[in-house]
């Protein structure tokens, strides 16, 4: 059987794209132009989500007209039309974190502060919301590095309000990287 | 002989610090402490430095969550509670941001001495009709382990520690 010309390359160039394409939007469940559900996983809601523990790790989800952040069986709801305020902003955590980080901050000839080195960019997605009886709620979200726009779309796509839109802020984030090229 | 008078040099500075000291908890005794059986934590306002928002949420609901562990309110209303109005026994504590230093987490785990974060708050209670109970102002620190929004839980346990003291 002959293998045509070219046919390496283009098998390599096709698994490459589709390497590329599954690390891209890892998270995107569904687009949010189309106004239905999209959840952000491995999201750590720091605190603010009542009935919740600070810094827990889970799924953030804007469907059916409310943030929802759900781990494991834990499962919050947050009417967006609530939500009077969302701000995006950006972020870095160490690499080797909980822990297991705290402890290597006991590793010998500084082998701990050589980790804390290594660092992993993130988004933060800040909400301030309303109760039933007026009163004001504050939650902090990180989120994988790049997806806290596409949260503040998703929300405002919900019925969440802003002072800032989403557009203007990705250009106030993009501004400090001009500066520095 | 030498020691002998290092230590009868050194008489008279612990004299005064140990009369300073008594002074100074005779005073604390006698402060009358305050009585409200309900609180109302209004959001930090930040009118002199350009504070984050994550930085503001954070101070707010730290407040919220240590003023409550405290157990010295029935209730603890949020800013904008409706209930909170009727309350008849109620001080609110307002929080005004006069200081404010982002520092950087690596920093401070690679180097252990640079990148705290700061922030000052001006912490004031008030009654209902806004007349002055008492007003400290607390710094929240954040120095060696823990992120930067770590600073907003120190200085919610010390306002935590101040009702403490300072409220029956």
């Amino acid at each position: 059987m002959k293998i045509p010309r070219g046919f390496p390359i283009q098998f390599a160039a096709t698994v490459l794209l589709m390497g590329v394409g599954s690390l891209a939007a890892p998270c995107l469940a569904q687009d949010a132009n189309t106004g239905n559900a999209i959840s952000f996983a491995k999201t750590k809601q720091v605190l603010g989500l009542e009935g919740l523990k600070h810094n827990a790790t889970g799924t953030l989800a804007a469907e059916n007209g409310s943030l929802v952040f759900t781990k494991g069986k834990k499962r919050v709801a947050v009417p967006a039309a609530s939500i009077t305020e969302v701000m995006t902003g950006k972020d870095t955590e160490r690499t080797i974190g909980g822990t297991v980080g705290t402890l290597t901050m006991f590793a010998p000839y500084g082998g701990g502060r050589f980790l804390s080195l290594f660092r992993t960019k993130i988004d933060t997605l800040a909400i301030e919301y309303v109760d039933t009886s007026g009163g004001i709620h504050g939650a902090i979200f990180t989120l994988r590095e790049g997806n806290a726009l596409g949260a503040k779309k998703a929300l405002l796509s919900q019925g969440a309000r802003t002072s800032v839109s989403a557009e203007v802020e990705a250009e106030a984030q993009a501004k400090p990287k001009e500066k520095q090229q | 002989m030498k020691c002998a008078q290092y230590w009868s040099s050194l008489l008279p500075l612990a004299l005064v610090f140990f009369f300073t000291g008594s002074v100074a908890s005779a005073q604390d005794a006698t402060k009358p402490k305050i009585h409200a059986s309900s609180i109302q934590i209004l959001m930090a306002q930040s009118d002199e430095v350009k504070l984050p928002i994550e930085f503001q949420l954070a101070l707010y609901e730290n407040l919220i969550e240590q003023i409550q562990k405290t157990n010295k309110f029935q209730h603890v209303y949020r800013d904008g509670d409706t209930a909170a109005s009727s309350d008849p026994d109620l001080v609110i504590l307002h929080s005004n941001v006069y200081g404010f230093k982002k520092g950087s987490e690596g920093k401070r785990q690679v180097t252990t001495v640079a990148g705290a974060t700061q922030i000052k708050v001006h912490c004031l209670f008030t009654d209902k009709a806004g007349k002055s109970e008492f007003a400290q102002d607390v710094t929240g620190n954040v120095r060696l382990l823990g992120g930067n929004l770590r600073a907003t839980f120190d200085f919610a346990k010390k306002v935590a520690q101040i009702i403490v003291t300072n409220f029956q």
